[in-house]
């Protein structure tokens, strides 16, 4: 479909691209109750832009050969009243190869699904615990083409399994929930490893903590509750907000800004990631971005449409929704890790706390990334050695502040979905208890 | 299409069929700054087929397109057979209803031209920077949907409805002497072009104002206050806390229900859910199983009397179907979903509930009100100290905290202003996706509530 669109805008418009995406999802929920409900979805979106008289038209919609003309006829009318804006489509380049999809993932039916949730379910059930399993796959293609010849598609797959899991009668923690996924289907190991962090989560007793009032300890947050801390340092590091907006980041491109600990990469050619991709749906091959190397801030992330506003090239970084503007967004974001291990790290901090995740909640203002986040996870640490889970924690500061020290950066880096993260020492942030 | 889905409902085999068709239009302008961004169309349509049998769970198959429907029925229907030793599906009764209201649109969103609705956005972005030199940057999006549902069931249901409404939504950055503060807000209306349109320049002003303010406050003290919901604030609160848990459990969602004849409340506490509540953006003569909606009251003066149902959690309480079965998106199921939520009004006005407070906060809109385990966080827009009875300097960084249960017994008065809220709220939940909600309610007065601290 995608060669038959841009042939009908060819020769209309000055420039013109397209994306083709279909999507093939089967997904399965076990209840506490031993209920089991499943639901296969097919569908497919197509978006197509154009360039007209100087002027950026686009517009999305189910994808099939019968609705081109419809498709073609918005796109023209939205280019009328589109933003004013030189685009330029990027040439065809040779693509890297990524493994995008497995055939195992894309062939799994709905008893796959169930053995994988139902092996999870039963692995993580106790006396104390109400457990919800579910396991999905979805298998698809994507399709990105343009008026300069670019024409390239590739297979995609994804498979997860994961749980919540209440504890009953055992203090207000909420319900914790942990699931693995990627291009594959999970492993028997993976299952495993998400039973060890639930009971991690679950089992050490309640421990006393007596600081109501915000005071400054060493804080050990594990890879989960790092993805939760580093939202405000990814939204500093994208798009327009970056570039031309309000990041406290702007214009400090090639200054340390950092612990020297601290790196950061963007890897959209991480193998059988999520967001793994060997082109962007904008038609930009990818590549590894380092965005920050050893706290020197060295790169921010573009599509073209940013890039072209800012005066830069588009860094392989744009997505495409159909009833949204386009957005720039990361693809898998890795925190390189460092030398010490956890016990190491926890070690180092004598006596603080051990947070393994936190919540966003009602969402924190993060242009200047001034946080005040629940921890639902946290332990007390003593001499190297967890003594309990505490209650009620508020972990508050600034992200970009703590950043600056790192008391250390964990050697257990972790996929968790895109996201490789390991733990971080903290060592200039408050905490205090709520309860 | 009443041909075509009829004909796909015959040739089910399945003892329950059930299939939903949806085509949404929808267009959307952006102008951050002075510079529009974007303006677009999107057309989908797609929908569900849903289908379980005496003895099977159920099977549901999402789909793009109008093609082969009777295949999607098919899908539905195998899927329900898949995996052996599920809990069969049992249905509540509904009255079997056949309703048409696809009615033409007056001011129909789809018949104005984008060039005219860039213009619009275009305006108001402007309007918004220069309404006060301060404001340095702005982002405003206008967005329209209009969207055409089509439902038929093998018990013979069938509903044809269409329905558009016009959103603004609007962020304002405001600087001074290198100190950085924002403001948002959105309204949503159902209906046509220009009664969507009307009234946006309240909202420009609204948040310019509240991003100005917002440079001179001060943060909150933590500690515990007497605080003073206005009607957004109030109806968020009452949105998250009671009608949220007056669902039976949803799959990634509250475990937790409240029991029927439990008091949670003072007297002054009647809370409730109105699908049927006109021109809102949430109301609909029918939910998503072709059950009419009804007014519901979950909590009538503190104590639990009722729960928002399907027909399989209705069927599960023994309880008849109040019409909330909701889906979270085009191909998704439907599940018992909050729409118009509302907490009834009481006595008095504002000043009668700021009277006899020494000290307290004011709290005005909601940006968020969202959950974790049986604790609730409520993040304020803005807010004001109260002093000594009367409204007073302009603070920041207001979060309620607190669980569920005691924060709703801390209500101490409701006053008698009841309105309907306009913003565009949409509540996410879970695996049931996100769909639109309205809140109602009067101001509300707490006593003994933790504020938190420390978030700008």
């Amino acid at each position: 479909m995608i060669g038959r669109l841009l042939e009908a805008v060819s020769g209309h418009v000055a420039a013109a691209d397209a994306l083709v995406k279909t999507d093939d999802t089967l997904s399965l929920a076990l209840s506490p109750e031993g209920d089991t409900r499943i639901a296969g979805c097919r569908s497919q979106v197509g978006y197509l832009r154009v360039l007209r008289d100087g002027r950026i038209g686009s517009s999305a919609g189910t994808g099939g050969d019968a609705e081109i003309p419809d498709l073609v006829g918005r796109a023209m009318t939205s280019a009328a009243a589109g933003e004013e804006l030189d685009l330029f489509l990027p040439a065809p380049a040779p693509v890297p190869e990524v493994s995008t999809r497995s055939p195992q993932a894309a062939a799994a039916d709905a008893a796959v699904l169930d053995d994988l949730a139902r092996t999870l379910l039963e692995r993580l059930q106790r006396g104390n615990r109400r457990v919800e399993a579910w396991a999905e796959r979805s298998v698809g293609l994507v399709q990105v083409g343009n008026s300069r010849g670019v024409l390239v598609g590739y297979p995609v797959s994804m498979a997860g399994v994961g749980a919540v899991v209440e504890s009953i009668g055992v203090g207000s923690a909420p319900p914790c929930q942990v699931h693995t996924s990627g291009v594959d289907l999970p492993t028997l190991p993976a299952l495993e490893g998400l039973v060890a962090q639930v009971d991690r989560l679950l089992d050490p007793p309640i421990a006393e903590f007596s600081s109501r009032s915000a005071s400054r300890m060493p804080v050990c947050l594990a890879p989960r509750a790092v993805a939760t801390f580093l939202r405000p340092l990814r939204a500093a590091l994208t798009g327009h907000q970056a570039w031309l907006g309000d990041s406290p980041l702007r214009g400090r491109l090639g200054e340390q800004v950092f612990d020297p600990r601290l790196s950061v990469v963007d890897d959209p050619l991480a193998e059988g990631r999520p967001a793994s991709r060997p082109i962007d749906d904008e038609g930009v091959v990818s590549r590894r971005l380092p965005l920050i190397d050893r706290g020197r801030v060295v790169g921010f992330i573009a599509d073209l449409g940013v890039g072209a506003r800012a005066g830069v090239p588009s860094t392989g970084h744009g997505w495409r929704t159909p009833h949204a503007p386009s957005r720039v967004g990361m693809t898998n974001l890795r925190v390189l890790p460092g030398p010490e291990n956890r016990a190491t790290l926890l070690t180092m901090m004598g006596r603080g706390i051990l947070i393994e995740a936190l919540e966003w909640g009602a969402g924190p203002n993060s242009i200047s990334g001034t946080i005040a986040l629940r921890a639902p996870w946290a332990y007390l640490v003593e001499g190297g050695r967890v003594r309990g889970r505490l209650e009620g924690v508020v972990l508050s500061g600034n992200v970009f502040d703590a950043l600056k020290e790192l008391g250390g950066v964990g050697s257990d880096a972790t996929w968790m979905g895109s996201y490789c993260l390991p733990s971080l020492l903290l060592t200039d942030i408050s905490v205090r208890c709520e309860m | 299409m009443k041909e075509r889905l009829l004909d796909a409902l015959s040739r089910s085999r399945a003892g329950y069929t059930e299939l939903r068709l949806r085509r949404v239009w929808s267009s959307s302008v952006l102008v951050r700054d002075r510079t529009v961004e974007s303006a677009s169309t999107a057309t989908e349509i797609g929908g569900v087929a849903r289908c379980c049998s005496p003895g099977t769970g159920w099977g549901l198959a999402g789909f793009s397109g109008t093609e082969r429907l009777d295949t999607r029925a098919l899908q539905a229907h195998e899927l329900s057979l898949a995996i052996a030793s599920r809990q069969p599906v049992e249905l509540a009764p509904i009255a079997v209803r056949e309703h048409d209201g696809a009615a033409p649109i007056p001011e129909d969103p789809r018949e104005v031209s984008l060039a005219e609705k860039r213009q619009h956005a275009e305006t108001l972005a402007a309007l918004l920077s220069a309404s006060d030199r301060r404001i340095t940057s702005t982002r405003v999006l206008c967005q329209d949907e209009v969207v055409e549902t089509w439902l038929a069931t093998s018990e013979g249901s069938w509903v044809h409805e269409l329905r558009s409404e016009v959103s603004t939504s609007v962020l304002a950055l405001a600087e001074e002497d290198g100190n950085v503060e924002r403001a948002v807000g959105s309204v949503r209306i159902r209906g046509g072009w220009h009664g969507g349109t009307a009234g946006t320049d309240a909202l420009i002003e609204r948040v310019a104002s509240r991003a100005i303010e917002r440079l001179h406050a001060v943060p909150v003290r933590s500690g515990r206050y007497a605080v003073v919901l206005d009607r957004a604030a109030a109806g968020a609160l009452m949105h998250r806390a009671v009608t949220h848990l007056a669902r039976p459990n949803l799959p990634g969602a509250d475990p937790d229900v409240l029991p029927l004849g439990m008091r949670i409340g003072p007297e002054c506490l009647t809370v409730g859910d109105d699908p049927t509540a006109p021109g809102l953006s949430a109301s609909s003569v029918s939910d998503d199983e072709g059950t009419g909606g009804r007014r519901t009251v979950i909590v009538q003066n503190g104590v639990v009397v009722g729960h928002l149902h399907s027909r399989e959690t209705a069927a599960a309480e023994k309880q008849a179907p109040t019409g909330h079965a909701r889906a979270g998106s085009l191909r998704g199921a439907p599940y018992p979903r909050a729409t118009n939520s509302f907490l009834a009004q009481g006595q008095g006005s504002l000043d009668d509930l700021l009277q006899g407070i020494p000290l307290g906060v004011y709290v005005i809109d909601a940006l968020a009100c969202e959950a974790a385990g049986d604790q609730l966080a409520l993040r304020a827009g803005s807010a004001r100290m109260i002093r000594n009875g009367r409204l007073a300097e302009p603070v920041k960084g207001v979060q309620i905290s607190g669980g569920f249960l005691p924060l709703l017994g801390r209500v101490e008065a409701v006053a008698e202003d009841f309105a309907w809220d306009v913003e565009g709220s949409r509540c996410r939940d879970g695996a049931a996706g996100v769909v639109a909600v309205t809140t109602g309610a009067p101001h509300v007065r707490l006593v003994d509530v933790a504020i938190g601290e420390g978030i700008s």
